[in-house]
């Protein structure tokens, strides 16, 4: 266990080092291309590196304090008193007893999908997030499947890595898309104006393809970082929070009816417990690069856990959802 | 002629060097092993402490509507008093058993006062008095867990022979009864 907390530091370390190199690397080539549109032997490229190297550790650095309430913030949650939800509070704070961490914060969004993610840097700052829909619609003790999941993420520092991971792939993915947004603004006003521009134009359509080429492998880095080894490795640690393996796997049956969550985006779909996307619109890329295993593979290895005690059947479930 | 007398000292000195940063090693991890029980001794003290503070407020609620039931009431303050002076785990558990029991005894009879059922007071008191239940429950968990592991490292080898030389001592379960064991799992429930 303390092996895995260790490689999951060293991902995180790498990760940050392959963000710090990326944006150097771009305000150098960004430079490089000015320098040789307005002719300044090498001054832009310089400065816009050294700007480029202060700007990602800055970043680096401040999304290490910052990233978690980054995420919480970008997908619209709030924090949950005791008082509004004694039920919910007192199964965290339980868990996290039965667990050894300090009681994480318990944030929800607002939303009739079923979901839930963990962040944080560390556990003394862990933060369990919930939907509406979830809490709703799952009883006590697939409720406590999933909060026992969350709170192995937690336990296992997966939540520094997935964290860093969503901000810092969100900013690369945010610069693409400024990059592939200016080629194709400047390539509209080109057609009104032939004279000028034409380089500039070149420039960004060079940069745009680069960098569309390169996201696909921006996308394996967070395949590759964020197993899908550790989705079993937090469902069967929360099972043996719980001693109850059979509600994480009635919560994953019901959860995989109906898990979109709008405020999921592609930079930290990876931290979700269930894909925020739901089943159906999913394209061959998304399928490729899927950041969770199988959620019938989850739910096989869980029901082997719970060798046949307490689990429901798939209309039963069903049931339980239209009520 | 010099190397021969110097490689097998350097070989040797490498050998313990080895040999002590392994020791190190396990020394280390035995300790950590160890204060995690203590740390979750402590959580099962923090709720057993919240617990002791709710018993009074309970009695006294109960009296209220049902003066005349001292025996019941009397025997929930003995075991809680038990429970606070107790000194060891085994001690404290037997203690903590007693108060389950008995407050089970106290729940039978407040099933006879539909008065004491609706008031607004006994029906917080017993919400909380569950949340910390299961919480106590959780924490003998986390605390059962820890001493597996510790009791398991110092039995087996390597870890017994330095527990043979830095005196560790294996550590009590926090025990229930097997008849209590079902229900406390599933927390007193109160019907109404």
């Amino acid at each position: 266990m303390y092996k895995y907390i260790l490689s999951n530091r060293r991902k995180t370390v790498f990760i940050i080092i392959m963000f710090v190199i990326f944006i150097t690397a771009f305000g150098f080539a960004l430079g490089y291309f000015l320098d040789y549109r307005f002719g300044l032997g090498g001054g832009f490229s310089i400065i816009l590196m050294i700007f480029a190297l202060i700007f990602s550790l800055i970043l680096s650095f401040s999304s290490y304090y910052y990233s978690d309430k980054i995420v919480i913030s970008l997908t619209g949650a709030r924090l949950l008193s005791r008082d509004e939800d004694p039920r919910v509070f007192y199964m965290v704070e339980g868990l996290s007893i039965a667990a050894g961490i300090p009681t994480p914060k318990i944030f929800i969004i607002e939303e009739s999908g079923m979901n839930a993610f963990a962040t944080g840097r560390n556990p003394q700052n862990g933060v369990i997030v919930l939907t509406r829909g979830l809490i709703n619609n799952l009883n006590d003790e697939e409720l406590k499947g999933v909060i026992a999941h969350e709170i192995s993420h937690i336990k296992n520092y997966d939540i520094l890595l997935g964290t860093i991971m969503a901000v810092l792939v969100g900013m690369i993915l945010i610069i693409t898309n400024i990059i592939f947004r200016s080629f194709l603004f400047g390539g509209s006003r080109r057609s009104s104006n032939k004279n000028s521009g034409g380089i500039l134009n070149l420039i960004f359509l060079m940069i745009g393809i680069l960098l569309i080429i390169l996201s696909p492998f921006i996308a394996m880095i967070i395949r590759l970082a964020i197993s899908r080894q550790r989705e079993y490795l937090a469902d069967s640690s929360g099972a043996l929070i719980t001693r109850y393996p059979a509600g994480l796997a009635n919560a994953l049956k019901k959860i995989s009816l109906y898990s979109e969550v709008k405020t999921a985006s592609n930079a930290n779909e990876h931290m979700f417990i269930a894909n925020p996307f739901g089943k159906t619109n999913r394209s061959l890329f998304g399928s490729l690069f899927e950041t969770h295993p199988p959620v019938e593979e989850r739910i096989r290895r869980l029901e082997e856990m719970a060798l046949g005690i307490g689990l429901k059947k798939e209309s039963q479930i069903i049931e339980e959802i239209k009520k | 002629m010099l190397a021969a007398i110097i490689l097998p000292i350097v070989i040797l000195v490498g050998l313990l060097v080895i040999f002590l940063l392994i020791g190190i090693g396990i020394y280390n991890s035995i300790i950590t092993l160890r204060n995690r029980i203590d740390n979750a001794w402590s959580q099962i003290d923090v709720q057993l402490r919240k617990r002791y503070d709710l018993i009074p407020n309970l009695v006294e609620t109960v009296k209220g509507y049902a003066a005349h039931e001292k025996e019941t009431l009397e025997r929930v303050i003995k075991a809680r008093n038990l429970g606070i002076e107790a000194k060891s785990v085994s001690e404290q558990s037997k203690a903590e058993n007693m108060i389950t029991s008995t407050l089970k005894s106290l729940f039978a009879v407040a099933e006879q006062y539909p008065n004491l059922k609706a008031d607004q007071h006994f029906t917080r008191l017993m919400e909380q008095l569950n949340g910390i239940e299961s919480n106590i429950a959780y924490a003998r968990q986390f605390y059962n867990d820890s001493v597996l592991q510790y009791n398991t490292k110092i039995q087996t080898f390597p870890g017994n022979i330095f527990a043979g030389w830095f005196k560790f001592t294996p550590r009590d379960y926090f025990e229930i009864e097997e008849a209590l064991a079902k229900e406390i799992r599933e927390p007193v429930k109160v019907k109404f």
